[in-house]
């Protein structure tokens, strides 16, 4: 009686650790397609090899060597690629038209890329921002080319 | 006793203050770190041809550009400049190497059902090799099947509905010869009507499911 009280104890507390765990567990914003040279996924300041299939998740940011460049496609069709030296941050991303979830910050910190809107500029357009340091695009649904000078 | 108290609390308040003003006069010595400019570059949409729209607006100004290959720069320190045109071999020149990363453009399909029916109208049934030769062509694909409903009934039911028409699709695909694991399903229920409708609207082109090779 007691030893089954307490492995309900012990069942309860895993059920307790593991479901927010698996909640939590991020849905994958997008997919690199593109890379060739020094490509990177910058995570939690690891650094990943951008290889095409890999994974995007937001808040990661991509970087790219003096021979590098890299190119995603996001969930809402969004494309994304960087030329060399360059490096860009998913600061938000959120596409969840279900609920009418909508969010998309890039933040263009140095270097070359090009944009191309998806689905998102044409469902909620006012939820897209591609910052730099030194100003601020909204865009409706085109397609944008940015350079960060150092 | 309290003279010495209030001796040792002007000599902390000498001590703060005098700490703060070195730190204030470090701090302006400091030359002010330069804001890097960017140049911005409107560009016609790689597959369509067609030039949509974006406002660049900087702390001390907005600009609108509209005109495919035009571009503005933005410094810190002064308003966004002037729209100004940029020739195809300065965008290639600047840009060649990101715009040649771009992945390819994603590819739609939407299929239809018979009324009040799981099997597809046979346009619908002529479109699932054509799905998988699209599938075949990308080096790493990705397939979404999203369900979509019309505005009948409840919002959250209708996510559960558009969920179950994705699902007779992958089973469909799978059937076709595409591994179901590649194969991603979801649903935006009445969040992204084809026709827009006011709500609790029949509408049966918004009953459909879409599917995106990427």
């Amino acid at each position: 009686m007691f030893g089954l009280r307490r492995s309900g104890c012990v069942l309860a507390i895993l059920l307790g650790t593991a479901t927010p765990v698996l909640a939590q567990q991020p849905a994958a914003a997008g997919h690199i397609k593109t890379s060739s040279g020094a490509a990177y996924i910058v995570r939690n300041n690891a650094t990943i090899a951008a290889r095409p299939g890999t994974a995007i998740f937001e808040t990661d940011a991509l970087r790219t060597g003096a021979d590098g460049t890299v190119g995603i496609t996001l969930k809402d069709d969004t494309r994304l690629s960087l030329g060399p030296d360059s490096e860009v941050r998913l600061e938000r991303y959120m596409y969840a038209p279900g609920e009418g979830g909508f969010a998309m910050v890039l933040k263009f910190a140095r270097g070359v890329a090009a944009y191309v809107s998806g689905r998102m500029a044409k469902l909620a357009p006012d939820a897209i921002r591609l910052e730099t340091p030194s100003a601020i695009v909204g865009v409706r649904g085109t397609t944008v080319a940015i350079r960060v000078e150092q | 006793m309290k003279q010495r108290s209030s001796a040792l609390l002007v000599a902390i308040a000498v001590v703060l203050t005098g700490g703060c003003a070195t730190r204030h006069v470090r701090k302006a010595a400091e030359p002010p770190r330069p804001v890097p400019p960017a140049l911005i570059v409107l560009l016609p949409d790689p597959e369509s041809g067609t030039t949509g729209r974006i406002r660049v607006s900087s702390p001390l100004g907005v600009v609108d550009l509209s005109v495919p290959r035009t571009a503005t720069r933005v410094t810190g320190d002064a308003r966004p400049g002037a729209v100004t045109p940029m020739s195809e071999a300065d965008v290639q020149r600047v840009f060649g190497a990101a715009l040649a990363a771009l992945p390819p453009a994603p590819r739609h399909f939407t299929l239809q059902f018979r009324f009040e029916s799981d099997t597809l109208t046979a346009e619908s049934t002529a479109l699932v090799p054509e799905i998988l030769s699209a599938v075949k062509a990308l080096p790493v694909p990705e397939v979404v099947v999203v369900g979509h409903t019309d505005t009948m009934g409840e919002r959250k039911a209708n996510v559960a509905l558009g969920l179950k028409r994705a699902k007779s699709v992958r089973e469909i695909l799978a059937t076709a010869g595409l591994p179901r694991s590649t194969i991603e399903v979801t649903s935006h229920g009445e969040g992204d009507l084809l026709v827009k409708t006011p709500d609790k609207t029949p509408e049966p082109r918004n009953r459909r499911v879409e599917i995106t090779v990427r």
